[in-house]
């Protein structure tokens, strides 16, 4: 139960081999981006999700929570971040739980980089990691492979170009929190308006040292739909039908619970259990 | 050639509306450009979650059986139905399960959560990356076509009757431009006391 | 694909790579460390300002070249071994760490693609360059140089080198031949670093481009 299953692996090969192409899993084509400030660190990314060239989700969460101070920016195969996000977060909470004290940033590094070093860059995840832990702020990214970096700021995925040149222009040392914001904002927005990958909106997290961190979702909303000139409303019985079959809703299931009391037979010695 | 989800084609979409869901799925199952059955639903439902089915017949019908045997299991352990949050989630790490030898499928969730009575939408990947959506989901081979009609049809808060016009409506304009789905279409219409199941009348080629 | 044999090629696409000129020199007291701070992803610059020194011992580190991945999950599992070795005997002599280095290396030569230079000092056996390539083969030098930098400063090194340097002429030595391969490779830049390992401990510089360049 734990772990992959491969049962269908040959069947694809085969599939592969007679020249059927394997379809393409969703990719967050994406742009994210930390940046360290003053007493804490932020993390923003973009909202579009693609798979090949259509836009799947206009609106996804790229930012996973991996313990209350803890926050990571997901670009590449969007259910490996997902995934490799969740079993990590679980195991730091069992940790963290295990030694009485919160989770440091470091741990959370050295897990993923651990778990995704073993599958070989076969679990397309590119994280950043930031958070705050006793030791004070922390930033640092992980490649598929495993690799991990440090840095002031960092940026990942297809949109990382555009992102870096904003933040190479206008990053400097010693930030307060807005102007840090600001900063990752604009670098996600750079990567939303020239790469093709990302697209529609900036979610922000934002961690400081001592204070619960403040998640930001649809911090820039600049892609707003507006409202339909028209409304597309068909009349009521357009649609033609052969047969209609209406039933009410399955009802919850009506179980019967049993209750049975176990006592000892009572009087001499009291039954032995367990030899 | 083609992928291994186009091989037999078949389309889903599913929608949102006032205190209501809807999911409609087309009728066909091929192989390549002949068409071999035109009795081939590819909706499911599980207790009071529906889902859509999408992309290889085989693993359609597998899936389906494996969702069932979950969702018993499920309720034997839990004793109580399993809400469409929890069944999405199911799908997701079925779907992960199986990362580097996938089903292929694309499959899309449907239902009303029986305590808070939101509707709730979501589709998958492949590898069951849940896209959880506010207003639409489509899956399949006219999935291109299916983004554009609801793109433009699609409004917020639409009633029942309403709602099942502009799935219908959707779903057949969009199948009527893919060869590999159509030859009937079912609908269902999802609300808190009530499910509407309904068979569209559609074109037979 | 047939699903038994493996394609290195696309088992390797897309990593990160530490492109790299590194280098490791003894000089009378000590050794020196130094290395550029250049990783990329194909042609892209994934990180400008890398610090590709790593310590894995109080005064014994190692400069790293080729998969970033895999040389970190290298030297994170010698610092393990180095740790539990000095709880459980005595602070680790530097041919301790080099074996561990060469036996990873050796053992896992079809997996990994990593070029380690370990540099040490130890009040037995003073200061100490052990270099590993890529089979996993382990060689005690004076001096040594690696990554795709070095190849350009073969000949600058061998004849500039000289044994018994004073900390400041090594550290000139380093500095000029990096500046070099830095210059001359495509794949290395940045910045200098450099690790300083002593009786006195470990001491760390940085020369940025704007002073290592200033004689162009």
């Amino acid at each position: 139960m734990v772990g992959f299953s491969f049962d269908n692996y040959q069947r694809n090969q085969f599939l592969t081999a007679k020249g059927y192409p394997v379809p393409t899993a969703t990719a967050t084509g994406t742009t994210i981006v930390g940046c360290r400030f003053d007493g804490g660190v932020v993390i923003a990314a973009d909202t579009r999700a693609t798979e090949g060239d259509i836009v799947a989700d206009k609106n996804c969460e790229k930012l996973h929570r991996m313990s209350p101070s803890i926050w990571c920016a997901g670009a590449g195969t969007a259910a490996d971040c997902e995934f490799v996000t969740q079993l990590i977060s679980s195991t730091l909470e069992l940790h963290s739980m295990s030694t009485g004290r919160a989770p440091r940033v470091v741990t959370c590094l050295t897990l993923l980089k651990q778990h995704l070093f073993k599958y070989q860059g076969h679990i397309g995840a590119y994280l950043i990691v930031a958070g705050t832990d006793p030791t004070g702020p922390k930033l640092f990214s992980i490649h598929a492979h495993g690799s991990t970096d440090v840095g002031y700021y960092l940026s990942l995925g297809s949109g990382s170009m555009a992102a870096m040149a904003t933040l190479e222009s206008k990053w400097k040392k010693s930030m307060t929190k807005q102007e840090a914001m600001e900063l990752c904002a604009e670098a996600i927005e750079a990567g939303i308006w020239n790469d093709l990958g990302s697209g529609s909106n900036v979610d922000m997290c934002v961690m400081e040292v001592d204070k619960p961190a403040v998640l930001y979702r649809n911090y820039r909303t600049p892609n707003e739909r507006s409202t339909k000139e028209k409304s597309y409303v068909f009349a009521r019985g357009t649609t033609a039908y052969m047969s209609e079959r209406v039933r009410p809703t399955v009802k919850p299931l009506a179980y019967d619970i049993f209750e049975e009391t176990v006592s000892s037979t009572g009087g001499g010695e009291s039954m032995e259990i367990d030899g | 050639m083609s992928d291994p989800s186009s091989i037999n084609g078949g389309s889903i979409v599913a929608m949102a509306g006032k205190d209501c869901v809807a999911i409609a799925c087309d009728m066909r199952l091929g192989m390549q450009a002949l068409t071999v059955s035109n009795d081939f639903p590819k909706i499911f439902q599980y207790n009071n979650s529906f889902i859509g089915l999408t992309g290889l017949g085989t693993d359609v019908t597998t899936l389906s059986e494996v969702f069932r045997y979950k969702v018993n299991m499920y309720n034997l352990r839990e004793e109580r139905d399993i809400e469409p949050e929890t069944f999405a989630n199911l799908v997701s790490t079925t779907l992960y399960e199986k990362r580097f030898g996938p089903y292929f499928v694309g499959p899309v969730v449907a239902g009303i959560n029986s305590k808070s009575g939101k509707p709730y939408i979501c589709g998958f990947d492949l590898i069951g990356c849940i896209n959880f959506a506010k207003d639409f989901v489509v899956g399949g081979t006219s999935s291109h076509q299916l983004f554009g009609m609801c793109e433009s049809l699609w409004e917020p808060d639409l009633e029942p009757e309403d709602l099942f016009e502009t799935i219908s409506q959707a779903l057949m304009n969009a199948q009527d431009r893919d060869a590999l789905s159509g030859w009937g279409g079912i609908v269902y219409v999802i609300t808190k006391d009530k499910i509407v199941k309904r068979l569209l009348k559609t074109r037979q080629d | 694909m047939n699903g038994i044999s493996v394609d290195m090629k696309a088992l390797k696409k897309g990593e990160v790579n530490l492109g790299t000129s590194i280098m490791a020199v003894t000089f009378d007291g000590g050794v020196i460390l130094g290395a550029d701070s250049r990783t990329t992803t194909g042609a892209f610059i994934a990180n400008r300002v890398t610090d590709k020194l790593t310590q894995v011992h109080d005064t014994i580190w190692c400069c790293r070249s080729g998969s970033a991945a895999d040389t970190q999950a290298v030297a994170d599992i010698v610092k393990y071994h180095l740790q539990q070795y000095s709880v459980l005997y005595e602070k680790p002599p530097t041919k301790v760490a080099a074996g561990l280095f060469q036996e990873l290396c050796y053992n896992n030569k079809d997996a990994l693609t990593a070029g380690i230079i370990c540099a040490g000092y130890d009040e037995i056996n003073g200061g100490e360059v052990y270099s590993i390539p890529l089979g996993g083969s382990l060689h005690k030098q004076p001096y040594a140089i690696a990554g795709s930098g070095s190849t350009y400063i073969y000949g600058y090194c061998n004849t500039r080198f000289k044994s018994n340097m004073t900390k400041d002429e090594a550290v000139d030595f380093v500095k000029g031949s990096l500046t070099e391969a830095i210059k001359w490779d495509g794949s290395s830049g940045g910045v200098i670093r450099m690790v300083i390992l002593t009786k006195q401990g470990v001491e760390r510089l940085i020369f940025y481009p704007d002073e290592y360049q200033k004689d162009y």
